[in-house]
């Protein structure tokens, strides 16, 4: 039987990492780019994933934060068994706030796994080689990069590094030069203020951080605005326009997943190729 | 002769009787300070010392114990990225005393969490450490003159020890005034987001003035005493002021040391026991704070529902609700305004500073002391003293938290007031609204769980997944 190019735990149930695709990767058109170049990318490296499909819920983030506490619970412990029913243990995401939650609510209500954040498991590909890069289409110039870091991710987890690496494996040879670098970055990082259930609240025009802090991103001279978090991206985007700029914003996987080697039929075909490259990779 | 220098030297027995007293004096008015703010701390929940020390014994051999090497992975693990061990050993949470003490040593000893704000920054470890120095010095001394009463051969104030201890006391003095001066000057500009108060005038005055005649106590001993060659030279500052004095004479000399000696003492004894009634009682409160404090930014405190029937609420909306170390931890803050620089929701203009919520719930703990354990504080927590708005402005990024350099957790006091209003039905708008489709469809969007894979690229050729009704990314 073939395999869709995203399995869910159903479909492929010998997986070895789920990738957590949250609620902006499953329903907002815009993330959901996000987690189809992201499948293209795990495929090309032949990593042997699953997506809980219809069995995920929201992971309560947003709730919590609001301070609607039982309500979080309630999601927390629903999604706590169902990654208890298929035994997950490392599990990727590619929202800061989801990986926080996983990472660090889950475990005080009994959920233990091992979390990453997509650009973590990229970085690693891309070092130990499983993810191999086209060499750049000649005369295709990449505009200049700089990268917003998330909250939940550079200052609450302290995940800045991979993100860097990613992006800069995704602009060697480019010509893009080096990543465009704003004051605020790492730790010291601006809110996009989407966080703690802004991402749900109305923010008069004049009040918005999305257009302060993407003010700060144009301030580089950077025509793309790399993001790692799905409220970002919309933020960003939102904070772009209202700086009347046209710069691109994207996450760090659709950066990335332009270099993937040409594919006519892209990321169907990338599981069976995986199969045959690396053993690891459980045939399903 | 080897160096050295008499302690209470040309000061008469009944100078020091009186000092002795007066030292015992400021002790109890500093006591006393202490004791009221402990009083308001009390009216928290307590912070369960008992269950921390036993977490400490508990945990222990696991402190002492090296941490095990991680082994080698085995060859089917290989695919697993390596950082996902490495990360989820990190995230572990000890709750011990270690801790607090590595805490207090590093953050506070250390000033690790003081840098990275420009001069204001250096000029705190330049106080800092020539404070402590300072306070070090004078210890040191007391020990030499108590050993001295036991037996004569104790005393250790002399020699090569003497020299070094009186060089590094002349220089830790200078790096005292200078961080004084620095931050005597950074008064007068009045930066906004740094906290005024009338008094602050008269701590710095009061230090600067400690410095001072500091110096010039040893200057004058200088004069009549006389040294010569290593004995005077270890400290530079004093011999230079000394030639000021130079004209005095020796019995001119001894009367002004006198003096200059009891103002200083009298300055030492003021401060001391103004410490927990001034600016200064983060001396106090902050190290503490650092100690009790556990900090674990991204992570919040579960509401049970045990604890829900036992209180009868969620979250808190009475000050005497939050536990002991979150009222201390509101009389660590000097308001030294970092939070407010890093805030997003202040930067955008919107009600809330993490600095002011920190002080409005200082003064209302203050003024809640005496209304008792039952009867109703003098001003309601919610609306009187923080207003909805300025809760719901947080965007809980924890810039505020990170900066803090005593670890007060802003956050977590904001969160616990949130819960409260949550509970209340205290949200409307879009916000209610998704949370209700939350609870109806676990999404924020309150879309089917049906269609939360149809954004899945297909493998295979058709079928191709209905065209599913795409939702737009506004909020």
């Amino acid at each position: 039987m073939d395999i869709p190019a995203a399995p869910t735990v159903r479909e492929n149930p010998n997986f070895e990492l789920l990738y957590w695709i949250g609620c902006a990767g499953s329903y907002d058109r815009r993330a959901q780019r996000v987690a189809r170049a992201m499948v293209r990318l795990l495929n090309a490296a032949g990593v042997n994933f699953a997506i809980l499909g219809s069995e995920e819920k929201c992971t309560g983030d947003s709730a919590r934060r609001l301070g609607d506490e039982f309500l979080f619970q309630e999601l927390a412990t629903a999604n706590i068994a169902t990654l208890a029913k298929y035994g997950v243990r490392k599990i990727v995401a590619h929202c800061p706030h989801c990986l926080n939650a996983l990472l660090r609510d889950y475990p005080a209500f009994g959920g233990h796994y091992e979390v990453v954040h997509h650009t973590q498991l990229l970085a690693d590909l891309l070092a130990s080689g499983r993810l191999k890069l086209a060499s750049p289409a000649p005369g295709a110039a990449t505009a200049s990069v700089t990268y917003h870091d998330p909250c939940y991710l550079a200052r609450v987890n302290r995940i800045h590094a991979a993100p860097r690496e990613v992006l800069q494996a995704a602009l060697n040879g480019t010509g893009a030069g080096p990543l465009r670098e704003m004051a605020r970055r790492e730790e010291r990082t601006s809110c996009c203020g989407a966080g703690g259930g802004r991402m749900w609240m109305e923010e008069p025009p004049a009040q918005r951080v999305s257009t302060q802090r993407a003010r700060e991103a144009l301030g580089t001279g950077a025509g793309t605005v790399a993001v790692g978090c799905p409220f970002c991206l919309t933020q960003m985007t939102d904070g772009v326009a209202a700086n009347g700029s046209e710069a691109r914003v994207l996450d760090v996987a659709e950066i990335l997943a332009e270099r993937l080697p040409a594919n006519p039929a892209s990321g169907s075909p990338a599981v069976a190729t995986a199969n045959a490259a690396g053993p690891a990779v459980a045939s399903a | 002769m080897t160096p050295t220098r008499e302690t209470f030297g040309n000061i008469p027995q009944s100078s020091q009787w009186a000092f002795y007293i007066l030292a015992v004096v400021s002790t109890g008015v500093f006591a006393y300070g202490v004791w009221r703010r402990y009083q308001l701390w009390r009216q928290g929940q307590p912070v369960g010392w008992r269950e921390l020390g036993i977490t400490a014994l508990r945990n222990m051999p696991t402190l002492l114990r090296r941490r095990p090497r991680p082994a080698a992975p085995a060859a089917a693990e290989i695919d697993a990225p390596p950082t996902l061990t490495h990360l989820s050993n990190q995230m572990e949470l000890k709750a011990a005393i270690g801790p607090g003490v590595k805490r207090v040593l590093v953050d506070g000893l250390g000033q690790q969490r003081v840098k990275g704000r420009g001069a204001a920054g250096r000029a705190h470890i330049a106080l800092f450490a020539g404070f402590m120095l300072l306070l070090l010095g004078t210890t040191l001394l007391e020990l030499d003159h108590i050993a001295g009463w036991i037996s004569k051969n104790l005393q250790f104030h002399h020699g090569t020890y003497y020299v070094v201890y009186e060089f590094v006391l002349d220089i830790a003095g200078l790096f005292f005034l200078l961080g004084c001066g620095y931050f005597l000057w950074r008064r007068t500009r009045r930066p906004a987001s740094v906290g005024h108060r009338g008094s602050d005038w008269f701590v710095l005055g009061t230090f600067i003035a400690i410095g001072v005649t500091g110096y010039v106590i040893e200057a004058l001993r200088i004069v009549w005493q006389q040294p010569h060659g290593i004995a005077a030279q270890c400290s530079p500052v004093g011999l230079w002021l000394s030639q000021a004095f130079a004209g005095l004479g020796e019995p001119g000399a001894r009367q002004w040391h006198l003096a200059a000696w009891w103002a200083h003492a009298l300055l030492i004894f003021g401060f001391f026991a103004a410490i927990p009634f001034t600016r200064l009682f983060h001396f106090i409160a902050g190290p503490l704070n650092l100690f009790l404090s556990r900090p674990a930014m991204g992570q919040l405190q579960p509401v049970t529902m045990e604890e829900v029937e036992r209180t009868g609420r969620v979250g808190v909306n009475d000050i005497r609700q939050f536990t002991f170390q979150q009222l201390l931890s509101l009389d660590a803050c000097m308001e030294c305004g970092r939070c407010e620089d890093a805030c997003p929701a202040f930067a955008t203009g919107k009600p809330l500073s993490p600095k002011r919520v920190v002080q409005d719930l200082k003064h209302l703990m203050q003024d809640t002391l005496g209304a008792g354990p039952t009867a109703a504080a003098p001003r309601a927590l919610h609306g009187e003293t923080i207003a909805a708005e300025t809760l719901w402005a947080c965007t809980t990024c924890s810039a505020c938290v990170d900066i803090c350099p005593v670890r007060i957790d802003q956050l977590r006091l904001i969160l616990d007031l949130r819960r409260h209003l949550a509970n209340e039905g205290g949200l409307s708008g879009t916000a209610a609204t998704t949370l209700r489709r939350m609870q109806s469809a676990a999404n924020p969007w309150g879309l089917p769980a049906s269609e939360r894979a149809a954004w899945r690229p297909v493998a295979t050729p058709p079928p191709a997944p209905a065209a599913a009704a795409e939702p737009a990314s506004s909020r």
